[in-house]
């Protein structure tokens, strides 16, 4: 499979959706059985069972990774156009199609966390696709906070901008400019050199190193860095892609001038990053794939639904509280560092808290609207709960994610209003609403608790005995 | 505990006051109350004698339920299973986590590195530069003067890095820089050369040690003590540090045998000292040298020490009185997270907690499916028995109750008053192969000599070295109560894996070992024996060794 077409994934999730068995919530023919699934009506379920909620979670992973999949490779291809013509255009076009890669992907984050192939996938001695304890792409895919000067050229800010450890920096300064270490940059250097020295700052693949060599480091509107920040973003010139074959003009790094080569160099970065990025998301595609990928197979095996759902509730669990509370929100709040806001060179971060939030609320409600805007609807957590008898607690955490979405909208209509989130957690003002969205957080995973307890899905059924799912 | 026979006798042994010694028979008349002397080795853990020949049952869960089953390059990083679905506590780890990674604001003047990680490297061990015009960043030198005060200048690390206004890389050593130009460089530059050492095992094999020769130069502040003293030392490894500060006092201190009462050549030493915050005396069990109580005091000396962030352990800089251009740099430090320190009490919370509970991986070479051991590993355990190593590396301990954070429970946003000790800590049977405590483990230094790159003596100037060689593990520096000799007893748990974590890691305290095998070579003073017995072993019996400490 080399591309999924837009249209073809579209067929394939409907065709998905027929497939399973239990109640999608449509009507008739298109409904979860066919002609027989007479119990849905407008959405609302009748009968639900665990069964149907972890098929339904399963499809709709496929999804979000599929739309993620399919917007990186319309990443890919802006690129493409954009190092060939590095125009103010294109590279507003590359940078758009950046952030609307962002969106699905930023979704996905509620399948991190429960032993998913995300965190875990990774190919054994003999070339087969399993799962191993930390071995997934994620870190590839998604890590931060990103030393950046390993990658390209940097202007010295704040003391915050290095490596963990100068030792670990290549002779030439960095990957880009450093052509004797680095003869050929390919997706191969790219991920020889991730954490290069052991240190896990050396990030220097995945969005957030397309990032970096898009927006370049996000200084203040006059390229200077000073501890009080400004609403804008990153701003690197396109003429840092300028070369001979382009005809463009002069290659700069930044305001100064540089070889044509460095340019070329910087251009092959960038879509040698994209392409390691397309190949980790379709692995993780691939085990996801109704019918055929593995772990697809392995999640909706009947006989381990329990812990299936214990894994749905505590991925739902830790990206509320740990991470997304905790490391992305309450630390870069507390120290006011612009290393510790996840899309820092974009000034992206209002998305990634908005949308992380929205996959958790997703989760809970069966429910995912894709990118081209179809909604898929199935067997949700909600219609499980009511089953189980316990329409209040349903209600309960509905409301409750309902509450984070509205704060967690604050954040990210300030942000469209001019003043980013690295803004917002220095200003005292706009700090409340931060404040507001962490607590928000807070009381929605206090009741993923008590709907853990009422499902009966206990921790037990995810770790089992520490031999087996330890660690 | 396993001392040869004896041990599973009886072990309370009353002996007359008038002594018990080559007596012809006769009891003796005067009856004085018994003397009772119990033999070092038994805790008062419940746990029935760990046998030499066969594994415990859950022997291969060597953090008990504290065990990860990760066993790649993040072997060392992983969280106690128990609080990874527990919501609260899992985020407190993950920010700790993310503290422990990053950088801070506030960081120097004087550094070894600016971040937790970038010395426990993986959370695992730091490394050797791999040649002399490397600066060291995951290893330091100690320094102290000959009684092990604090050198006047230097006080009592060498810290490679400094800072200057508007440069954030950190500032290399310049031969007296810090005192010509008041800038705050680094303080000193060290840096180890090698001597090839050849010996043999018994049986004729052959094999080479590193013989370590520490120089150091570009002293950027003055000269040193004149009766200095160095002790280099590599970053250790932290996980499961929290295990280790949950074992009962009384059960470490059962091992001690300071007068060597049951003649095994062997004497542990316990130290007592003031633990900072709550004023009481503790048991000092970490650091190389027995020198802190709590992981707390441990991480908030290596925060101030080691990164230059003040925190509410160790609140002040770490200029000396003497470092002028240090200080002046420090009141440039504007940014203060809290209550005019670097680190908040809420960060250095967090940064404790994620410290303890950091797991330990589960060993290898056991079929979990079958419930079988390799029959290497098993065979190596005996012969690690066998060799007296287990006297002070005691293979396993009982923790009692995990005790509360001192600073309070640690949220997301606040520390709050309550104290809760760590139920996932709590008595659980552990494998840490270690007692906690000081022992002889022999070797000298001569005095530190000035040289020139030459070797030719001289007095004074850049082109000055100082250099210290010693013959064996010592430092000949005292620290705390340690001698110059002395040394805590590391535990083993995770040896098999430091190169899995980092390919260029290496092994004792200042790594000059490159191989568990001359790790146990170098050993001498109480382990001179345990050594003899392994260079005694044939070649299949020092693999089978070998394969048992590498599946720990």
């Amino acid at each position: 499979m080399n591309t999924i077409k837009n249209i073809a994934l579209s067929f394939v999730a409907a065709a998905v959706l027929a497939g399973c068995g239990g109640d999608d919530g449509k009507d008739g023919i298109a409904g979860a059985q066919g002609v027989a699934g007479q119990n849905g009506a407008n959405g609302t379920s009748v009968f639900v069972t665990t069964q149907d909620v972890i098929k339904t979670n399963a499809q709709h992973a496929y999804a979000v990774y599929a739309d993620s999949l399919i917007a990186a490779k319309a990443l890919k291809e802006q690129l493409a156009i954009f190092v060939a013509n590095p125009s103010d255009e294109s590279f507003s076009l590359a940078k758009k199609a950046w952030l609307a890669a962002r969106e699905p992907y930023g979704q996905s984050e509620v399948f991190r966390f429960r032993e998913g192939p995300i965190d875990n996938l990774t190919q054994d001695a003999a070339g087969n696709w399993v799962l191993a304890p930390e071995a997934g792409p994620e870190g590839a895919i998604n890590a931060w906070p990103l030393a950046e000067a390993l990658i390209d050229y940097t202007q010295d800010m704040d003391g915050l901008q290095n490596p963990e450890n100068p030792s670990t920096l290549p002779a030439g300064g960095n990957i880009i400019a450093d052509i004797d270490s680095f003869p050929v940059i390919d997706k191969a250097t790219i991920q020889a050199q991730f954490e290069r020295g052991d240190d896990e700052a050396n990030v220097t693949s995945g969005y957030h190193a397309i990032e970096f060599l898009l927006w370049g480091q996000d200084l203040n509107a006059d390229g200077t860095y000073t501890a009080n920040r400004d609403y804008s973003a990153g701003y690197r010139k396109a003429s840092d892609f300028y070369t001979v074959g382009n005809q463009m003009g002069q290659c700069t790094s930044g305001e100064a001038g540089a070889a044509n080569v460095i340019c070329i160099r910087r251009s092959q970065y960038l879509l040698a990053a994209a392409d390691l990025l397309i190949d980790d998301l379709k692995s993780v595609v691939d085990a996801w794939t109704p019918g055929t990928g593995f772990h697809y197979q392995a999640f909706i095996k009947e006989e381990t639904q329990k812990q299936s759902l214990a894994k749905i509730l505590e991925g739902m669990g830790r990206l509320s509280y740990g991470e997304l509370a905790g490391e992305r929100m309450s630390i870069a709040l507390r120290t006011d560092s612009q290393e510790d806001e996840h899309s820092c060179f974009s000034d992206n971060t209002h998305r990634d808290i908005f949308l992380n939030a929205k996959g958790i609320q997703n989760t809970f409600n069966g429910q995912y609207v894709r990118f081209d805007g179809e909604v898929l609807q199935g067997a949700s957590i909600y219609n499980l709960l009511v089953v189980a008898g316990k329409p209040e607690l349903a209600n309960k955490l509905r409301g409750a994610l309902e509450d984070t979405m509205a704060k967690a909208a604050v954040i990210d209509t300030t942000a469209k209003l001019g003043y980013s989130f690295d803004v917002q957690i220095q200003q005292p003002e706009l700090k409340g609403a931060v404040t507001n969205t962490i607590e928000a957080l807070k009381t929605q995973t206090q009741v993923i608790k008590e709907v853990i307890e009422a499902l009966g899905v206990t921790t037990g059924d995810l770790e089992g005995d520490t031999d087996e799912f330890g660690g | 505990m396993m001392k040869k026979n004896a041990l599973l006798l009886s072990m309370i042994v009353v002996l007359s006051a008038c002594g018990g010694s080559g007596s012809q028979g006769k009891a003796p008349e005067v009856v004085s109350p018994p003397v009772v002397i119990v033999m070092p080795g038994q805790p008062d853990d419940g746990l029935a004698p760990l046998s030499a020949t066969t594994p415990d049952p859950k022997e291969h869960l060597a953090g008990g339920e504290v065990t990860t089953q990760v066993i790649n390059q993040d072997a060392f990083s992983q969280s106690a299973p128990a609080i990874r679905s527990n919501f609260e506590l899992d985020g407190v780890f993950k920010s700790g986590d993310h503290l422990f990674r990053g950088v801070h604001v506030g960081q120097g003047p004087l550094f070894n590195n600016p971040t937790c990680q970038g010395c426990h490297i993986k959370d695992g061990r730091g490394e050797v530069p791999s040649s002399p015009d490397e600066a060291m960043t995951s290893m330091f030198l100690r320094i102290s003067d000959g009684q092990g005060n604090p050198d006047l200048i230097y006080g009592d690390q060498i810290q490679t890095f400094g800072m200057k206004e508007g440069q954030s890389q950190g500032l290399l050593p310049k031969h007296g820089g810090a005192i010509d130009e008041g800038i705050a460089y680094g303080e000193a530059y060290a840096w180890v050369e090698y001597q090839t050492i050849a010996g043999q095992f018994d049986d004729g094999q052959t094999y080479q040690l590193r013989k370590p020769i520490y120089k150091v130069k570009d002293l950027a502040y003055g000269d040193f003590n004149p009766d200095v003293r160095l002790s280099p030392r590599v970053t250790p490894s932290i996980f499961g540090s929290g295990l280790l500060h949950a074992i009962p006092e009384a059960s470490i201190t059962s091992y001690a045998d300071p007068d060597d009462i049951d003649g095994d050549g062997i004497s542990g030493r316990a130290v007592f000292v003031t633990e900072p915050i709550s004023g009481q005396q503790k048991l000092a069990r970490f650091g190389y040298k027995a020198l802190t109580t709590s992981v707390l005091e441990q991480i908030s000396g290596a925060y101030r020490g080691d990164m230059g962030i003040t925190n509410i352990v160790a609140p002040q800089e770490s200029c000396t009185s003497e470092q002028t251009a240090c200080i002046a740099q420090a009141q440039l430090e504007q940014d203060k997270e809290q209550d005019g320190l670097d680190l908040s009490v809420l960060g250095l919370a967090q940064v404790e907690f994620y410290n303890r509970l950091l797991a330990v991986p589960v060993r290898r070479g056991f079929d979990s499916a079958n419930q079988t051991w390799q029959a290497d590993v098993v065979a190596g355990r005996a012969l690690f028995f066998a060799a007296q190593c287990a006297s002070c590396h005691i293979p396993r301990h009982k923790t009692g109750e995990a005790e509360a954070s001192l600073l309070g429970d640690a949220g997301l946003l606040e520390v709050a008053p309550s104290h809760t000790p760590i139920a996932a800590l709590s008595n659980q049977v552990i494998y840490p192969y270690t007692d906690l405590l000081l022992h002889d483990m022999g070797g000298s230094c001569a005095t530190i000599e000035r040289e020139t790159a030459q070797g030719e003596a001289c007095t004074q100037g850049a082109q000055c070295y100082w250099v210290q060689r010693c013959e064996g593990l010592a430092d000949d520096r005292p620290e705390g109560s340690a001698s110059g000799t002395e040394w805590r007893t590391p535990p083993l748990w995770g040896l098999g894996l430091v190169n899995t974590v980092n390919a260029r890691a290496t092994y004792l305290h200042d790594g000059r070992a490159r191989n568990i095998s001359e790790a146990i070579l170098w050993h001498g003073g109480e382990a001179e024996k345990a050594k003899a017995q392994f260079k005694a072993m044939s070649a299949n019996e020092r693999q089978q060794l070998l394969t048992f400490l590498t599946s720990l």
